[in-house]
């Protein structure tokens, strides 16, 4: 029981934060490098927001997360425009924004700026408490998570598939050029893609943290966790990237209850190694099952 | 309505497309037909500003490198700079070869998309038009797009480019693999659009005999230029169209 309930919670989690690195990699064909570290700044910035300004936790909250999507939308403004199309450079140029950014954090002595660094960050949990369900103790930020996460899936499900933004973000994913046709822009896309990918990298961040206290080295994890969700799931699939996260959220779960902790890392590159031998192009990628008819 | 003027294209130092000059008259259904390789989808994708995007990527990739010269007058302005969605934005709508329906969304979804650029109220008006002319759409409009027929396809692709509200629409090879009974349908619905709404249509095709009857007015293409011109009645007359493209 205790592998079925926190199994799904870190399975959530895992979606969660695959959730925003997909939809923008379908739309714009951008592995987002920065999204871990997009994670972790929310992270901070809600902290201080908190801490340092002495905000409400909800105005910090929704403060944060409007400063990432503009961010997001600005590294795709600034950086990304010029090297569309060229794939290895959109990795090192939103890896670089990634160092920046968690690097920059940890950075000591500028104006006094101590860096994010040690034990003292801390978000506070939504509700505090716990409860038990079938006789497993649980905490009611991990409740949050997973109706958190059921929310923010269905909202995007809606959002994509009922809205004239989302629609037009599914055109560019599915064909860009016909979407460049019908008057779709494809820059405008990936701005919208970004932003709402780093706002949900955020909202990840804002969910997911009450849990532990917040370190910049969990922006590297997060990436990597990202990837192999989405890697395994079929990139640029979003029903793939949920179905991957359960997967490997009950894989991990279950390898640290047989055979500890260390072997969740394991789990998480020997799935990827797997999944790369067996179905190259992940469990929902796309197989050419439909090809063009004449 | 458009005029296309001194047109050049070149892939590196191959040409594509010769000094075509070319006119498409207000509420007309224009005609360019040509063998493969004569420049028709060319033509096509530079009146619709997708040649811009096409060169965008191959400088990227470091691939072949494109250059187009002349001008494109729309409406008024020369647009041979504007990118492909303000284009759209003005009326000018494509319909591509090979249809390019989105394959996992369905009918429906196909539609909706197409009509990105549409207020709802036109959306709306415009749904139930495309219904209207293509009964057998309305029936299948839940079933995925890559799972229609080839012929259902290009009835959604027409469809879709409809709702996107247009002023010229680019029909590039409507007809491509498709059955004589198919061919005549979409072909007699094509004049009906134009009667219907008053669109100007600029089709192009390989095969002339289905496409003959509907237009007004025909280019023949070849390699890259434009050889002949003149209304349906002058070039059906003319022994060299008759013998190419009538096999008569």
């Amino acid at each position: 029981m205790d592998i079925l309930i926190y199994g799904t919670v870190n399975s959530i989690v895992l979606a969660l934060i695959a959730v925003g690195f997909t939809l923008v990699y379908g739309v714009s064909r951008i592995p987002n490098f920065a999204h871990g570290a997009l994670y972790v700044l929310v992270g901070f910035l809600t902290w201080s927001f908190i801490n340092d300004l002495k905000i409400n936790y909800l105005l910090a909250v929704t403060l944060s997360l409007i400063i990432s999507a503009l961010l997001g939308a600005i590294i795709y403004r600034w950086v990304l425009i010029r090297l569309r199309g060229m794939a290895t450079s959109e990795i090192i140029a939103s890896f670089a924004v990634s160092l920046i950014i968690l690097e920059g954090l940890r950075m000591q002595g500028i104006g006094g700026f101590k860096g994010f660094i040690g034990p003292y960050y801390i978000l506070p949990p939504f509700i505090e408490g716990k409860m038990r369900i079938v006789g497993v103790l649980i905490d009611f930020q991990r409740l949050i998570i997973i109706g958190g996460g059921l929310a923010i899936v269905l909202l995007l499900w809606i959002f994509t598939h009922h809205t004239k933004v989302g629609l037009s973000l599914r055109a560019i994913a599915q064909d860009e050029r016909a979407a460049l046709m019908l008057g779709i822009d494809s820059d405008r896309a990936a701005v919208i893609a970004l932003s709402i990918g780093s706002a949900l990298a955020g909202l990840a961040a804002v969910i997911i943290l009450p849990l532990g206290n917040v370190t910049a080295e969990a922006g590297y994890k997060v990436l990597i966790d990202a990837i192999a969700v989405c890697i395994i799931g079929g990139l640029g699939s979003w029903a793939g990237a949920v179905l991957a996260s359960f997967v490997l959220g009950f894989a991990m779960i279950i390898s640290t209850a047989l055979f500890g902790a260390v072997w969740e890392k394991v789990v998480l590159v020997g799935a990827i190694i797997l999944i790369l031998i067996l179905r190259p192009s992940g469990l929902l990628g796309k197989q050419k099952e439909l090809e063009e008819r004449v | 309505m458009l005029e296309v003027k001194n047109l050049m294209v070149f892939y590196e130092n191959a040409i594509a497309i010769n000094n075509v000059n070319m006119t498409c008259k207000k509420g007309v259904i224009t005609g360019a037909f040509g063998a493969n390789s004569a420049g028709k989808s060319t033509l096509m994708y530079t009146i619709s500003g997708i040649m811009l995007d096409i060169k965008k990527k191959e400088e990227m990739r470091g691939g072949e490198r494109i250059t187009v010269l002349g001008s494109i007058n729309y409406d008024g302005a020369d647009i041979i700079n504007m990118k492909p969605s303000e284009r759209a934005k003005k009326g000018i709508i494509l319909c591509p070869e090979r249809r390019r329906i989105f394959p996992e969304s369905s009918a429906l979804e196909n539609l909706k998309i197409g009509g990105y650029l549409a207020t709802k109220t036109q959306a709306k008006k415009t749904l139930e038009y495309v219904f209207t002319i293509f009964p057998s759409l309305k029936e299948l409009q839940g079933r995925e797009g890559g799972f229609l027929s080839g012929g259902e396809q290009q009835m959604l692709a027409i469809g879709r480019a409809l709702m996107a509200q247009p002023k010229l629409l680019l029909l590039d090879e409507p007809l491509l693999g498709l059955s004589p009974r198919i061919e005549a349908i979409l072909a007699r619905t094509v004049k009906e659009i134009n009667r219907e709404i008053g669109i100007t249509i600029l089709i192009t095709e390989q095969y002339a005999r289905p496409i003959f009857p509907i237009i007004d007015y025909g280019y023949v293409l070849e390699n890259g230029g434009a050889v002949l011109e003149g209304t349906a009645k002058e070039l059906m007359e003319n022994p060299d169209v008759k013998s190419a493209y009538f096999g008569l």
